[in-house]
């Protein structure tokens, strides 16, 4: 498959505002994806052409598009970002690692790193990345909904290699599974990664997945897409970490397919990166379940974003979801949750809320939670409130001995815990707690 | 709903009917000929003049907006006819002098406009398609300083109010419709309010769509000075036409310090049959400015009719301390489609905003809420409540909410609450085990659910509202 270029000026660049030049920076993009070895499939290398011929014409999209109305993403188009190789020691790697988590899978910029993981050896789980990619998985990969998108296109069209794990039929796989996500930049280098996850959850399985995104160096820009397919009845807690570095850019995409009976939990927190982007969409069979929890900090000039998109496609779904932001400083969260019921969703049972709290006079926060209901014979409610603490919780706190900034302390831990308090690895759990708290000091 | 539930019979639309009238009107199209042409049939001031070209040529520049969860086939603004307006004699001294056509129009539609017949506490300015054909009480009101006259009157007797406020709260180029508007908008309502009075009655103005193939542009100017107080009503209806005629007009309200405007709305514009032929394109702008501190716009809203509604009536609370209030009922049954909500932007300190949106959707509707609560950084102490609920009768209804929420100021607070929900069967058993019909049972519910909305109607309003809420859903329970 040959591309097509464009001349792109530093100029053009700089500029990175116009349809041309977003157009352009995403031909730089694509130009530079490194080719598959003999070892990859050759049905892998059709999944990334498929992908290229879907974006081939597109421009990325600018605060005019809708869906980026409120994270303006032109920051990002003026830094000339490529692959790079990097390299990252154990050390580094040990800083970022959990301690109850006895599998862990390293990638340094998309690419498998077997020298800084750690496997052993669990009956009914599969782990493998694309070298020898078994067939069997040609009926997932790429093949989740929505992944016309640019971003997530852009990824299936430039991966180097992936994640994949799949659990076999009616096995509780009890070890958590910890995917570490490094994007490292070497020098000056601006440095963009694309990694990927493809888990298959056959019918009656369990799996706890922890899916951790943290960067190294000046300049990153991770552009990440998970698919996750869960078969029958099958089960999958989803903890989704993105603690990159304060300059690094983060768009990622986690696209879920539910089957019937099935049950998906996911708690996605956002930390770090100065413009990061979380896109959860999941499509749903009868009678599945699905919660999810999101805890978005933003603290200086960080602008936070997560896009959550819940489609029911047939009747008798349950469905939470509670959204978090604590916004400090003069940073910037973004909240969009849409949730569609169409007719053939009769007796979906859905509830939303949106929960933000502002911290600093110059902090703002963008929320719009969505639904849109077709069925009529349906269970929803959506909520969403913007607030600083309450005066009177934090007198009160006062009052029993506490002086004000311990109080608020107290009282933006509760609001955070909320959601931490689910995550059921005690390590990360308590590790998150303190690492939320110490970014807002 | 199961089929245990019995069909009823489909109430038929009774404004549907057509006035033959003679009617002065111009060929379709729009050209700066025509806008030249209306201005002059108006006999306006030059800057009125300047006022429409000028809108014409941004209106030109823009392109329709294609983001509402709305769905009608492309409009050829070169196919409506931008002025209609009936045939008469040297301008009216009084009712007598008034087609007696016109007078039986509205009398038909239960607006009686003669001396004797005349509703005994409210004040009406009737609306005939382009043109406004009487106002009754006007000297009454004057005693009181109180200026009540359709806008072209107003134009001509107090031009520099006009030119003041016109275009103040919705600038020429605000959007599409309001620029389209701007530039060909024939007549409606002016109100002035002096300082310190309370308007001693209900203010009213009743529109009617009567030629095919007309738009109707109409523009409302609404001003309270210092002090004083005013509640308007507005009413429209419009024949059954099987082609979709376009309404686009601007409201503009303007509050100073410790003005308190109440705006109250019963649309029910034809809906088009019950497989979406015909109907009104009713896409409006609609905004109140609480310039002054601790004034107060509170908008009031009843959605029955219309092929596709698409307006979104608002408030921007730049005085301090200032209130804005949105009650909606919006009703949609066959083919109709509603996207419809309210803006509020909170600009000055402590100010204050509650939203209540009930939607109804039955047949094969659509309907959206669609609506912004936008903090400013200096609105310090801001707060904001909505709630909006939907209610779903029949599986083939579609209703939809989306909130959005800015606040860039953190002693804000801003609630947001939604649900959705349907009329159940246990529910209409249960009245059913206590004798009461399923038909009555259904618009008991129904006026339950809108019982927040219809408590800040004017009161003849709201007797009038519920019972046009359960003939408009009449047959849709089935």
């Amino acid at each position: 498959m040959t591309i097509s270029t464009i001349e792109v000026t530093p100029s053009d660049l700089k500029k990175g505002r116009g349809n041309v030049e977003r157009q352009a920076y995403l031909k730089t993009l694509i130009s530079q994806r490194a080719e598959f070895g003999a070892e990859v499939p050759a049905w892998v290398k059709e999944v990334r052409d498929r992908n290229l011929t879907l974006i081939q014409d597109q421009a990325l999209p600018s605060n005019r598009t809708e869906e980026w109305r409120f994270t303006d993403p032109s920051s990002l188009y003026k830094i000339p970002f490529q692959p790079a190789a990097a390299t990252v020691t154990a050390e580094q790697i040990q800083a970022h690692s959990w301690p109850d988590v006895a599998i862990r899978l390293v990638f340094v910029n998309g690419v498998f790193a077997p020298g800084l993981s750690h496997q052993t050896e669990v009956s009914g789980l599969q782990i493998t990345t694309l070298q020898n990619l078994d067939d069997s998985f040609q009926a997932y990969l790429g093949k989740t909904h929505g992944s016309e998108e640019v971003f997530t296109a852009l990824n299936g069209c430039n991966f180097k290699d992936a994640a994949v794990l799949k659990v076999d039929r009616n096995q509780v796989i009890e070890t958590p599974i910890h995917l570490l996500f490094v994007s490292a930049a070497q020098g000056e280098t601006p440095t963009v990664a694309y990694p990927r996850v493809l888990v298959v959850a056959e019918t009656g399985s369990t799996v706890t997945l922890v899916e951790d995104f943290v960067s190294i160096g000046a300049q990153t820009f991770t552009n990440a897409v998970a698919e996750i397919f869960l078969a029958a009845n099958a089960q999958v807690n989803h903890i989704r970490l993105q603690r990159e570095e304060a300059t690094a850019f983060h768009i990622g995409k986690t696209a879920v397919s539910q089957k019937r009976d099935s049950r998906y939990r996911s708690i996605a927190l956002s930390l770090g990166g100065q413009l990061s982007r979380h896109n959860p969409e999941i499509v749903t069979e009868e009678q599945t379940e699905t919660i999810l929890d999101g805890l978005t900090l933003a603290t200086d000039s960080q602008v936070a974003d997560t896009h959550s998109a819940l489609t029911f496609s047939q009747a008798h779904c349950q469905a939470q979801q509670l959204h978090k932001c604590i916004v400090d400083d003069h940073a910037r969260a973004v909240f969009n949750g849409r949730i569609f019921v169409p007719k053939a969703a009769q007796q979906t049972n859905a509830a939303q809320l949106s929960r933000n709290l502002l911290l600093s006079p110059k902090a703002r926060v963008d929320t719009k939670p969505q639904l849109e209901i077709v069925a009529d014979d349906v269970k929803c409610a959506h909520g969403a409130t913007v607030s600083q603490l309450e005066d009177d919780e934090v007198f009160y706190l006062q009052s029993r001995g506490l002086d004000h900034d311990n109080a608020c302390d107290l009282l933006v831990k509760a609001f955070a815990a909320e959601i931490l308090e689910k995550i059921s690895i005690p390590s990360i759990r308590k590790g998150l707690l303190e690492d939320v708290l110490s970014r807002l000091r | 709903m199961t089929a245990s539930v019995k069909t009823l019979v489909n109430q038929p639309y009774k404004y549907g009917f057509v006035t033959d009238i003679e009617v002065d009107t111009i060929p379709r199209g729009l050209s700066e000929d025509v806008i030249r042409m209306i201005s002059a049939k108006k006999k306006e001031p030059e800057f009125m003049l300047e006022f429409r070209l000028k809108a014409y040529k941004q209106w030109q520049k823009m392109t329709e907006p294609d983001w509402p969860h709305v769905h009608y086939p492309a409009i050829d603004y070169q196919d409506i006819s931008y002025y209609t307006a009936p045939k008469e004699q040297e301008k009216k001294k009084s009712l007598d002098e008034v087609d007696p056509t016109l007078l039986e129009t509205f009398e038909k539609l239960g607006i009686p406009l003669s001396e004797q017949k005349r509703l005994s506490n409210v004040a009406v300015d009737a609306v005939f398609d382009s043109v406004s054909v009487a106002t009754t009480f006007r000297e009454q009101l004057a005693k009181d300083g109180v200026i009540f006259c359709s806008i072209s009157e107003a134009l001509i007797d107090y031009p520099e109010l006009v030119q003041k406020y016109l275009g103040s709260v919705v600038p020429v180029g605000d959007n599409f419709f309001s620029a389209l508007n701007s530039a060909v908008f024939s007549d409606g309502s002016f109100v002035y309010i002096p300082k310190g009075t309370k308007c001693p009655m209900e203010l009213s103005t009743y529109f009617r769509i009567n030629t095919e193939g007309a738009g109707q542009f109409e523009r409302t100017l609404i001003i309270a000075e210092e002090g004083s107080s005013v509640s308007y009503l507005e009413g429209c209806t419009a024949p059954m036409f099987d082609t979709n005629q376009l309404h686009a007009a601007v409201v503009e309200l303007v509050a100073l310090d410790d003005a308190d405007i109440k705006y109250s709305t019963v649309q029910n514009w034809y809906a088009g049959d019950e497989n979406g032929k015909g109907g009104i394109y009713n896409f409006v702008t609609k905004r109140g400015l609480c310039a002054g501190k601790n004034s107060k716009i509170s908008w009031t809203q009843v959605e029955t009719g219309s092929a596709i509604t698409w307006k979104y009536p608002s408030c921007v609370l730049v005085g301090d301390n200032s209130v804005g209030e949105f009650y909606s009922v919006a009703l949609t049954n066959n083919m109709q489609q509603a996207d419809t909500g309210t803006k509020m932007v909170h600009v000055g300190k402590n100010t204050r905003s509650t939203i209540i949106s009930k939607g109804i959707s039955a047949g094969r509707s659509q309907n959206s809420y669609r609506g912004l609560v936008k903090m400013g950084p200096k609105a310090k102490g801001a707060r904001n409540y909505s709630q909006c609920d939907s209610m779903l009768i029949g599986s083939d209804a579609e209703a939809n909410t989306f909130p959005y929420i800015q606040v860039q100021n953190h002693t804000a607070k801003v609630e947001h609450e939604a649900s959705t929900s349907k009329i159940g069967e246990d529910q209409l058993f249960y009245f059913a085990q206590r004798g009461i019909s399923m038909e009555d049972a259904v618009s008991m519910m129904i006026s339950g659910f809108c019982k927040d909305v219809f408590n800040q109607l004017p009161m003849e309003f709201a007797v009038e509202a519920d019972r046009l809420l359960s003939l408009k859903l009449e047959g849709s329970v089935g």
